[in-house]
């Protein structure tokens, strides 16, 4: 009876609580939203990180970490790939040479990394070949072809087939350089990326650097899961001759960006139930005000004030769980529907392009965030009672029999 | 069941310039199964006196006592269950639970006592005949008219089982005929269940069906007849 009255007395001022439900289900919409957002463009910046460029795991010699010099090269990084590639849950592995140096045309001059690959190997292991913007990939013959970015070909005024001349110091220590053909454009979600990369092949860089040698091994996995597991399995084959590290320890910064992905959306919450609990509070106040005297009747009459409080509290509940079920529901379907339909993020993605963000979002929450949400909003609700029903509860009987509204 | 009053006496707001005595030293005593009126000018603290007999305020001296037991001794808590079990309330505006159905009204008191609901419904339903309106159980009380409502307070009342049921002005809001049947109705009720019943009134009908009729003053009693 307690439960059915409570629920009468919910809706018995419609156009009231149908308000307050409608603001929840607002708000709620906006904070899912708005975390299905931040999730999905979180998700987006690691999913593309890895896929372009850092992979899952990377090794190197530690000495390549601090100082990215090239004579820190990795010692038989050939046969380490090889045996990399029998482990379990390694899906594809790729050797590079690394050599920092200036990209320069006719027009300009870029200071890049040149990334001496071998393209099959490359291809396996990140999305260069999906990146492919123009042209085609280095061929397997002619001479020095080169892969350079869309943006970089259009600050440097090049087309397919232009000369470009890459300068570094060799290994002996001394200053380079040699002309290449420009085979194809790439573009990545990550202009940082883009702006900062050009592709050779690593057979054409060893004989310029004079350097047989490779600086980097990317790792693809099976999946993104087996990251920490394949982890410690790679750390213990190498031991001390290479350092193994994911995504996160590659691209710090990204990591911790991502890491504050939960801080945002716990902010997001608290900002939201703050309002839902005052605009409880304030449904209430004004619900048992105008209540008291049938509040006074009830105590006459025998009910206990541990009876009014367990009310009271119900009916905030009835009222909070209405517009958190109601507001949980549109915002799973309008999600479901972004979702499928994506949501277009125009100018912003050329800001975000340095995080890699794409320029479409699909935002998506957790089905665990909707339940915490939910008993968020249960939690607030109930806390949200005790104010109004202190202020019944103060009075005795006779004193709430007696007010007239 | 008799209720024993002995030298009652409440004053509001004691400790300021001007002190209101609304009941002064009252002593009386009432006996099972009685039907009293308490008549008596505005003002003159008739409200006052039921609502220390119902245990919805206390007295500033003096003591209720309700079959040996001091009801102004207990505490909060045990005076609450001590209404809920003994004392049936009937009000001048009905004050009945607007989001319930009539039905619904009378059993909520007794599911308060832990009743069974079998219990609760035969009651109920046994009472809303008894005061003619068993054909109106699943009206809320905004569909019932202003005499409909008071019965089913009426049946509310009664529906605990209490010793005594007071009524501060029952008639007060009805017409001369809808009085009437109210009053034949308690009238019923005080013999059929053998409850006291004790009301305050300005109406000299009601007063008319009262076998004892008590005459409050300025919170004194100024005549105290059997009729
Ligand atoms: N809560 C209160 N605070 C202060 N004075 C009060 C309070 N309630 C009643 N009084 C005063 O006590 C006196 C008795 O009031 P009471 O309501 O008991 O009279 P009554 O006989 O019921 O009057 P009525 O016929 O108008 O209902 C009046 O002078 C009234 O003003
Ligand atoms: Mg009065």
């Amino acid at each position: 009876m307690l439960l059915r009255l409570a629920w009468r007395n919910v809706w018995r001022n419609r156009l009231r609580s149908s308000i307050m439900v409608a603001a929840m289900v607002f708000g709620l919409l906006g904070a899912v939203l708005m975390s299905g957002f931040v999730i999905a463009m979180t998700n987006s910046m690691i999913e593309n990180a890895i896929k372009y460029q850092t992979s899952h795991l990377q090794l190197h010699n530690p000495k390549f970490i601090v100082g990215e010099e090239l004579a820190a090269w990795l010692p038989e990084a050939d046969g380490l790939a090889t045996q990399i590639r029998q482990q379990p849950g390694v899906a594809a592995v790729t050797v590079r040479q690394l050599v920092d140096g200036m990209l320069a045309s006719a027009a300009s001059t870029r200071g890049v990394r040149i990334n001496g690959i071998d393209l099959e190997q490359e291809v396996a292991v990140t999305a260069l070949a999906e990146s492919l913007a123009e042209g085609g990939l280095l061929p397997a013959d002619g001479r020095n072809p080169i892969m350079v970015s869309r943006r970089n070909a259009e600050r440097l005024n090049l087309r397919i087939g232009s000369k470009v001349v890459l300068t570094f110091t060799d290994a002996g220590g001394e200053v380079t350089g040699a002309a290449f053909r420009v085979c194809g454009f790439f573009k990545t979600p990550l202009s940082g990326f883009d702006d900062a990369n050009v592709y050779v092949r690593r057979s054409d860089l060893a004989g310029l650097t004079g350097l047989d040698q490779a600086h980097e091994l990317a790792v693809r996995l099976e999946s993104d899961a087996l990251s920490d597991q394949v982890k410690t399995a790679l750390v213990a084959l190498v031991g001390a001759q290479a350092t193994v590290r994911d995504w996160g320890e590659v691209q710090p910064i990204l990591a911790a960006m991502t890491a504050s992905v939960d801080q945002t959306n716990s902010i997001l919450a608290a900002v939201f139930m703050a309002a839902l609990g005052f605009g409880i509070v304030n449904i209430m106040l004004m619900s048992v005000f105008e209540r008291t005297r049938e509040f006074g009747v009830l105590m006459a009459t025998g009910m206990t004030k541990a009876k009014v409080l367990t009310l009271i509290i119900i009916e905030a509940l009835f009222l909070g769980g209405s517009g958190g079920l109601l507001g949980m529901a549109v915002s799973w379907l309008v999600l479901a529907l972004l979702g499928r339909v994506g949501l277009p993020f125009g100018a912003m993605a050329e800001g975000l392009g340095v995080y890699g963000v794409d320029t479409v979002l699909y935002p998506e929450v957790p089905g665990s965030y909707y339940l915490s949400m939910f008993a968020l909003v249960l939690v607030t609700s109930l806390l949200a009672a005790f104010y109004p029903a202190r202020q019944i509860l103060k009075k005795s009987p006779v004193e709430a029999l007696t007010e007239r509204h | 069941m008799s209720i024993v009053v002995d030298q009652l006496t409440r004053i509001y707001n004691p400790d300021t310039d001007f002190p209101i005595t609304a009941v002064n030293n009252v002593s009386l005593e009432v006996k099972p199964g009685e039907f009293v009126a308490v008549m008596g000018p505005s003002g003159s603290g008739k409200t006052t006196l039921l609502n220390m007999l119902g245990g919805i305020d206390r007295p500033s001296s003096g003591t209720v006592r309700i079959d040996d037991s001091d009801i102004t001794a207990l505490g909060d808590k045990e005076l609450i269950s001590f209404r809920r079990d003994n004392i049936g309330f009937i009000f001048q505006d009905f004050s009945l639970l607007p989001v319930l159905t009539a039905k619904e009204n009378v059993e909520f008191v007794m599911q308060l006592q832990g009743r069974s609901h079998v219990e609760c419904a035969t009651r109920s339903l046994q009472l809303l005949n008894d005061v003619g309106l068993g054909d109106r159980l699943n009206c809320v009380p905004g569909k019932l008219s202003g005499g409909q409502q008071q019965r089913v307070a009426v049946a509310r009342a009664l529906a605990p089982k209490p010793k005594f049921v007071l009524a501060d002005e029952p008639t007060a809001n009805l017409d001369a005929v809808t009085t009437r049947d109210l009053l034949d109705i308690m009238q019923q009720l005080n013999e059929k269940e053998g409850v006291t019943f004790i009301f305050s009134t300005h109406d000299p009908r009601v007063i008319e069906r009262a076998r004892r009729v008590i005459v409050f003053e300025d919170g004194i009693i100024k005549e105290d007849r059997v009729q």
